[in-house]
């Protein structure tokens, strides 16, 4: 009889306290301040937008057949094979990265970046490996776009582009000035090499595609529109890359990015 | 006088960082209810989204966040309607954060910073995800009320959950007119969609 009673007691106190539990979730308000955004950042500029979600369709069929099975093969290579590939990347950009750190004026960035570029390049056999970040030498990234932004450009409209993805018009007049004074490429082209310049972008979408499977596939089946997800990420993305917030910590963004490099 | 502001001053300084404190070792607690979840491989896909619904619904505040997702058009819709978003919102909620923890259930994690935002009562508290071959930050945003706390947010590499969300809802809405009835048609839909996904 005892028993019973404990029984009924526990099981009373598990379900009123369940309820109440749901109850006060309910009575939780939230504002604006909460979420530090404002109307004003729920309108984005998008005046092609029909023509935009045509484009993303077709990226998105892209994405879906080409780079996420690609992506996802790739992370099945061992790991520090993966890394390796990565850190190669990665170190290939690090002129570009000084370059448009030093147009924004950030002399200890420019510093650290140079110093690191120094140590991964040569104890880091051409970048293979990142001993700099063991030294402190954290990865940062900076590219013309942010550097438009510093200097006063605004957004412009927001594009998608065929393959490259999410932009709007400043980033994308970033990703032409890459394409056009990335130092590495230009030297593969002068030596007749030129075929160097689309591997390298193909690994580096592939290489960036892989770390964000997880996070694309969970946008991808939950959204009621995944055009307008993408669309908003993709600000949120590059605003916190402008204002530097946890630049080391930055992921690529979503659906298909593939940076001229 | 002075003295007292000097002690009123020290107890601000001294508190804050404990309710940071506090907040994580609560959310700590949370996410492994969650990531328990998807490694006890006894469990049955679908018990195992209906314990990770009732641990997001008691620990979220669902209503709260989707009456600021959809803004005016929650206040301008008869009350039914209202209720019916309000459930259809909360599991869609369940749904995009188990989607997301799924990824994650195999990777190593941890809680690495918090800090307590004074002027909005908001704590925010910082987790590392990492694999072999990359890291990402995920940060939640916790309120406190009544001497609980509810998760407000979730922000994966400095994209807000709630701010996509609030966007993506506010890109539907224009097409619908703002009509919440024909949302939460959408909404249902998607919900059936993105759970056939999860238990399969």
């Amino acid at each position: 009889m005892i028993n019973i009673k404990s029984l009924i007691i526990i099981v009373y106190i598990v379900f009123i306290n369940y309820s109440e539990l749901s109850d006060e979730a309910d009575k939780v308000t939230t504002t604006s301040n909460d979420f530090e955004t404002t109307y004003n950042e729920d309108e984005i500029y998008d005046p092609l937008e029909d023509f935009n979600r045509a484009i993303f369709k077709f990226n998105d069929v892209a994405d879906r057949i080409i780079l996420e099975p690609v992506a996802k093969g790739y992370r099945k290579l061992p790991s520090p094979m993966q890394s390796g590939i990565s850190n190669f990347l990665s170190n290939l950009r690090m002129p570009l990265v000084i370059a448009n750190q030093l147009l924004q004026r950030q002399g200890k960035n420019t510093i650290e970046s140079t110093g690191r570029f120094i140590v991964n390049t040569t104890v880091g056999i051409f970048g293979l490996f990142d001993p700099a970040d063991k030294i402190g030498l954290e990865e940062m990234n900076e590219d013309y776009g942010q550097t438009l932004a510093t200097w006063g450009v605004g957004d412009g409209f927001y594009v998608v582009l065929p393959i490259f993805g999410p932009s709007n018009l400043r980033d994308s007049t970033g990703l032409f000035l890459t394409a056009v004074t990335d130092p590495v490429n230009a030297y593969a082209i002068n030596e007749g090499e030129g075929w160097i310049v689309p591997i390298r972008t193909t690994i580096n979408a592939v290489d960036r595609r892989s770390k964000i499977v997880d996070e694309v596939n969970a946008l991808r089946n939950n959204s009621v529109d995944y055009y307008a997800a993408v669309r908003s990420s993709y600000y949120q993305n590059r605003k916190a890359a402008i204002l530097n917030i946890d630049d080391s910590e930055l992921t690529p963004l979503p659906v298909i990015s593939v940076e001229f490099e | 006088m002075s003295f007292l502001y000097k002690i009123f001053f020290i107890l601000l300084l001294s508190t804050t960082p404990l309710l940071a404190d506090e907040a994580s070792d609560w959310l700590g607690k949370q996410i492994d209810v969650i990531l328990d979840a998807y490694k006890n491989t006894a469990i049955s896909k679908v018990d195992r989204f209906n314990l990770i619904e009732d641990s997001i619904s008691k620990n979220f505040a669902g209503k709260g966040i989707g009456k600021f997702v959809v803004g005016k058009a929650y206040s301008s819709a008869p009350k039914k309607t209202q209720e019916e978003y309000i459930l259809l919102f909360k599991k869609h909620l369940a749904l995009n954060i188990a989607s997301l923890m799924q990824g994650y259930s195999s990777q190593e994690y941890s809680l690495i910073n918090s800090k307590y935002d004074e002027k909005n009562k908001v704590s925010m508290i910082d987790m590392e995800i990492k694999s072999d071959t990359n890291k990402i930050k995920v940060t939640w945003r916790v309120k406190k009320h009544k001497n609980r706390y509810f998760v407000i947010d979730l922000i994966v590499a400095d994209i807000s959950l709630i701010q996509t969300k609030r966007s993506e809802f506010n890109s539907m809405l224009k097409k619908i007119d703002g009509n919440l009835s024909e949302l939460n048609d959408i909404l249902r839909l998607q919900n059936e969609s993105s759970y056939s996904k999860i238990i399969n």
